[in-house]
């Protein structure tokens, strides 16, 4: 009774369902899918329930959806006359070679992070990070509200090179003593704990490496259309940043003005009591001249030509070389999340090698609709996923599916792209939306229903915010 | 449930009443046992180890019925499985001699004399329950934040990678 009881655990539960579901397609027949795409269809189903259960960790999940993808759909499927052998794909489209799907492991997105995840180690390990915060917080004096601010703009900053998580978890060993000499009634103390997630996740916004759900896009936009032999779209670093950051600091004042006005504090002023220490070794000097190096040559690819992909190499092959990065560092990476990134990528793949995504599409007259509630939409939907589930894997599941939209509707694949990355970072309402909410609420100082009013009402503004400025802010920054 | 147990050991009654009146805010989050000699202490492991909890802080007395808590700090100590515990003795009654073994042979974490203040036993239980949670790689640190050294406990979880 017991063992049956243990069984029966939602995990076990989720990895029944995630497997019968994995099975549906291939006793049914779908008017007008293909073979391929019925495989398809199972992969996808598999990914949908064990990412949103996390019956497994999301990367073995990548993992799997890699594997499962060689297994029945590439080349190596039609070895395999023993088993389920090839399936059928639609006319003009073969079986993509296993490696296709391997490659994926090592996607230029994947290079880019790795990078970040070079500078990232480095700000931790030499205290960069905390003292950029002492340094950028000293201007805003010790009124709460600018202390705040404060706090919030350099939570940002840092989020946009720095996974939004370690960020959140910084600062927050920062405010955690702040905290503790407010008045245990003074409203403040719940403003500060909200803030410095809220900002941590509006942060990653900024730049293509502040969080995974923008590598993930990136790598969407990466697949060639058949029909012009090119990539469906094309965003450098720098371009990312003039569409993203206008929308991120409009939707901080927003956060910033509302927690003010709900949590105003009591007490008259703030001290912070922070000290900047620069390490001086040889390392950290390498580091420092690395680390500007690098953001200079991201920031400035259409001067010299190097794309951000390749930069991504430089940090990571001047801090392995020099032994700044040892060995056991390198190990230590969080080589996970790019699993994770990895997997969306090898999906998206396979949703456009099988023809999945235009029959996926065909299924509704997108003519009908404007583009405009179309965006809306597709940001709504990966607001909502994410709130609920990993915002990567929410990407993972809607970016494929966003580039066939884009593809029916004859919008630009990189507009609704933004759509999906943007809305995934906008998702706060709950402790477990993201993990900087998670952290923040760990430390007890606000309720569940406070958190969900602010957060759903900065959500709503994210919103409204991308569909008013997105298109505008691409065209300024000249991205097709 | 997976819970971190604190085990107190103390003979007398009046004294394991205040050291439960003082652990008290660690109730909401903590398994706590106070046990009056080491054979009913040896019971409380046990039984923390059947439910599938772990014991996280030895509180023990030196002077105590049968075994003292210095002989039990060494085995407990000599006993792998237990590696991470952290060990404090709570006595007024220890000579060098015993403190001298409870370091060397016990690994004994803290000492506090009898009597002693409830907030001075509360920092102590809070720093070496924090330290238990660092060094034990397995333990999410997240749900500690609140109740023990949170800064410290936020570091671990910065170098920890969840996904974003």
């Amino acid at each position: 009774m017991h063992a049956i009881k243990r069984l029966a655990t939602g995990k076990n539960l989720s990895l029944l369902l995630a497997l019968v579901a994995f099975l549906i397609p291939f006793f049914l027949e779908i008017p007008g899918l293909s073979e391929a795409g019925h495989r398809l269809l199972s992969i996808f189903l598999l990914a949908v329930i064990l990412w949103v259960s996390e019956a497994i960790p999301l990367f073995a999940t990548s993992a799997s959806v890699i594997l499962l993808l060689v297994l029945f759909l590439s080349d190596v499927a039609g070895q395999l006359s023993w088993a389920w052998g090839m399936a059928a794909f639609p006319e003009g489209m073969t079986a993509p070679a296993y490696t296709t799907f391997f490659n994926t492991l090592a996607s230029k997105v994947l290079i880019l992070f790795l990078g970040g995840f070079f500078l990232a180690f480095g700000a931790a390990r030499f205290g960069v990070d905390k003292n950029l915060a002492a340094i950028m917080l000293k201007p805003f004096g010790t009124k709460p509200s600018r202390v705040l601010l404060g706090l919030m703009l350099i939570t940002g900053v840092l989020s946009m090179w720095m996974s939004n998580t370690a960020t959140t978890a910084t600062i927050m060993a920062v405010v955690l003593p702040i905290i503790a000499t407010l008045a245990p009634d003074d409203k403040f103390r719940v403003g500060l704990a909200l803030g410095v997630p809220f900002a941590a996740n509006i942060g990653g916004m900024g730049t293509p490496i502040g969080t995974p759900p923008n590598a993930i896009v990136l790598g969407a936009l990466s697949k060639i259309d058949p029909a012009t032999g090119e990539t469906i779209g094309q965003c450098s670093f720098l371009q990312w940043m003039i569409f993203a950051i206008p929308i991120a600091l409009l939707l901080m004042a927003f956060a910033w003005v509302l927690i003010v006005f709900m949590f105003p504090a009591s007490k008259k002023a703030i001290e912070i009591d922070m000290n900047v220490k620069w390490a001086k070794s040889t390392h950290a000097t390498i580091y420092y001249v690395t680390a500007i190096f690098t953001i200079l040559m991201w920031v400035t690819g259409a001067l010299h030509g190097i794309n951000s992909y390749v930069v991504g190499m430089f940090p990571v092959v001047i801090l392995l070389s020099t032994g700044v990065v040892s060995a056991k560092q390198f190990r230590g990476l969080e080589w996970d999340v790019l699993w994770l990134v990895a997997g969306g990528i090898a999906l998206g793949v396979g949703v456009s090698a099988t023809g999945f995504d235009t029959w996926l599409v065909g299924l509704i007259a997108w003519d009908s609709m404007s583009r405009v509630v179309i965006g809306i939409a597709i940001c709504g939907t990966a607001l909502l996923m994410s709130t609920f589930i990993s915002n990567s894997a929410a990407t993972n599941l809607l970016a494929p599916i966003a580039v066939a939209v884009a593809g029916a509707a004859g919008a630009s694949a990189i507009i609704i792209l933004a759509f999906v990355a943007l809305g995934a970072s906008m998702a706060m309402a709950l402790p477990i939306s993201t993990p900087p909410n998670a952290i923040a609420y760990s430390a007890g100082t606000f309720t569940t229903k406070q958190m969900v009013l602010t957060g759903t009402l900065i959500g709503a503004a994210g919103v409204l915010i991308c569909f008013l400025l997105l298109r505008p802010l691409l065209h300024i920054a000249g991205v097709s | 449930m997976n819970q971190i147990a604190i085990l107190s050991i103390e003979d007398e009654p009046e004294v394991r009443e205040a050291i439960r009146r003082d652990l008290r805010p660690f109730e909401k989050q903590f398994r706590i046992e106070v046990s009056e000699d080491i054979s009913d202490a040896r019971e409380a492991i046990a039984q923390i180890e059947q439910d599938g909890d772990r014991i996280g802080l030895v509180l023990a007395d030196h002077r105590l019925p049968g075994e003292t808590g210095v002989d039990f700090l060494t085995k407990l100590h000599a006993d792998g499985s237990h590696y991470p515990v952290r060990k404090v003795l709570l006595t007024g009654q220890a000579d060098q001699q015993d403190t001298i073994r409870a370091i060397n042979e016990g690994g004994l974490h803290h000492y506090i004399a009898k009597p002693w203040e409830p907030e001075t036993l509360v920092t102590i239980v809070r720093d070496e329950l924090t330290e238990y949670v660092l060094r034990s790689e397995d333990i999410d640190a997240m749900p500690y934040v609140a109740i023990l050294d949170g800064p410290r406990l936020l570091e671990k979880i910065s170098h920890g990678s969840r996904i974003d």
